[in-house]
């Protein structure tokens, strides 16, 4: 793998990438458990590939995930170690050892005495019997109180993740009465985009958009489809064009399309009140541009 | 060579002592810690997960068990240095890749001494440090940024890219090598 010992820069990287065949894998693996210098240029580039996943588009997880996962965490419920809390009672048992009778017996402080074992039996018997009654009714009781305390920290459980349910589901009826506020607006401006005249060949199923869009909220839907496929590294990005001359076209969100060539772009972040003069869009590298780079591929005013 | 590469945005950020004490209560059983882990780093989980896999019911079985893996064995993070979030999300990358080649997920936690301290648990330093992660990849010339997607979140080996791209071996290691450098570079300056 090296020729110093050391392991290669190049194969370093595709250790923290996971990408080096399992016995070069293997081989790196014990190498670092013994090189300090190879373990700090590994955290040097595991930090660079903390950078890059970062470059990963954030997305919410599914609403009921968050208590699929506390339920799962309620169901494998920790075993505590009590140690600490046993430790005193055994310290105790060498005294009680010495004891070779229950240690409750007897209770009433009364002297038997040898001859008496028609008396004595019985009481030797009920005795520890009473005593490990009265512990088993503390245990119980313990039980009891531990199953109370679980349910009702389940129940609290139960209680933040409706609460957060509620209140992920109160912004989503929101956002949703804003998307359909502004369809059902009659002074939204509606602008159906579709490929400009000299943008060249003209496919068999022409792309087209339709942009809805209230300016004074700066609500805008947009949908798209027939769109051709992008390359991996590509995207489309919708452009609000403003009436004022001499304004820029701001970014109005990006966009792929689905296998279908469908796309939506609803209620990008908008500045409000801006009057527009149409919408176009513009094929930019992944991650969008500030400015649109020609060709627009669809427009409407 | 250890730079502990700390970004600063000038957001103020919670402790990353706070992440260790949540660890300490997720190891002594306490449920309402691991709720406020999932709080804070279920979304870069899941969309680092989402961007592999490309399918949310196998990105959120990822981050399930990413997150059920720390309620079981919080010590492997304790004893491990550097950012939590940090850590969630290259472990969220390599659950993925395995998940996507079908490979049996390792049981054992990744061990990471990142030399860095990112905040990801405060979302507003989060939004600055993806946004300058991005502006960075943007700078990289097309083939590297091309190599080490399809490395990192295709989890195409070297040999599998080189036979794709139809470059030498040597070539998609190097470019791997100098595109994550030239982040480091980018996101230092």
């Amino acid at each position: 793998m090296n020729t110093t010992n050391h392991i290669t820069p190049d194969d370093l990287n595709l250790f923290a990438l996971q990408l080096l065949p399992d016995a070069a894998m293997k081989d790196a693996a014990a190498h670092l458990k013994e090189c300090e210098e190879c373990r700090a240029w590994l955290g040097e580039i595991q930090a660079d590939l903390v950078t890059y996943a970062l470059t990963a588009e954030l997305h919410t997880p599914p609403a009921q995930a968050r208590a699929r996962l506390l339920r799962k965490v309620a169901e494998e419920k920790k075993v505590i170690p009590i140690a600490a809390v046993a430790e005193p009672e055994q310290q105790k048992q060498p005294d009680q050892q010495e004891h070779t009778e229950p240690l409750l017996y007897p209770r009433n402080g009364r002297t038997l005495h040898r001859d008496e074992p028609e008396e004595r039996e019985p009481r030797r018997w009920i005795a520890p019997a009473m005593a490990w009654a009265g512990w088993s009714i503390a245990a119980c009781l313990a039980v009891v109180a531990g199953m109370q305390v679980d349910q009702r920290k389940l129940a609290e459980q139960d209680l933040s993740v409706a609460t957060a349910q509620l209140t992920q589901s109160a912004a989503q009826i929101a956002h949703a009465k804003q998307v359909v506020d502004t369809l059902r607006d009659a002074s939204a401006m509606q602008v159906a985009l579709h490929v400009p005249l000299n943008a060249g060949a003209v496919p068999k199923l022409d792309p087209e958009g339709h942009a809805v869009y209230e300016p004074s909220s700066g609500a805008l839907v947009f949908v798209a489809d027939h769109l051709d496929p992008l390359q991996p590294d590509k995207t489309y990005q919708l452009w609000l064009l403003p009436a004022t001359a001499g304004q820029a076209p701001i970014p109005a969100g990006l966009f792929k399309p689905d296998a279908n060539g469908n796309a939506t772009v609803v209620m990008p972040p908008l500045p409000k009140g801006v009057t527009a003069r149409g919408f176009g869009v513009t094929v930019e590298d992944e991650g969008g541009s500030k400015t649109p780079t020609l060709p627009v591929v669809l427009s409407g005013t | 060579m250890n730079s502990g590469m700390e970004v600063s945005t000038g957001v103020a950020r919670p402790a990353a002592d706070e992440d260790g004490e949540l660890l300490t209560r997720v190891l002594r059983g306490d449920e309402g810690a691991m709720a406020v882990l999932f709080d804070r780093y279920s979304k870069i989980v899941y969309s680092v997960s989402l961007r592999v896999l490309r399918d949310t019911a196998s990105a959120e079985d990822v981050m399930q068990e990413i997150f059920m893996q720390i309620w079981r064995n919080p010590n492997s993070f304790v004893s491990t240095k550097g950012s939590l979030g940090g850590w969630l999300a290259v472990v969220a990358r390599n659950r993925s890749i395995d998940t996507l080649r079908r490979k049996r997920p390792s049981e054992q936690v990744e061990e990471m001494n990142l030399a860095s301290s990112y905040n990801l648990a405060d979302e507003a330093e989060r939004s600055i440090l993806m946004e300058r992660a991005r502006a960075a990849v943007k700078l990289l010339p097309t083939e590297q940024r091309k190599t080490l997607e399809m490395a990192f979140f295709d989890g195409l080996t070297h040999a599998e890219i080189a036979e794709m791209t139809g470059d030498p071996l040597g070539t998609v290691k190097t470019r791997i090598r100098s595109a994550l450098l030239s982040l480091r570079k980018a996101f230092k300056a």
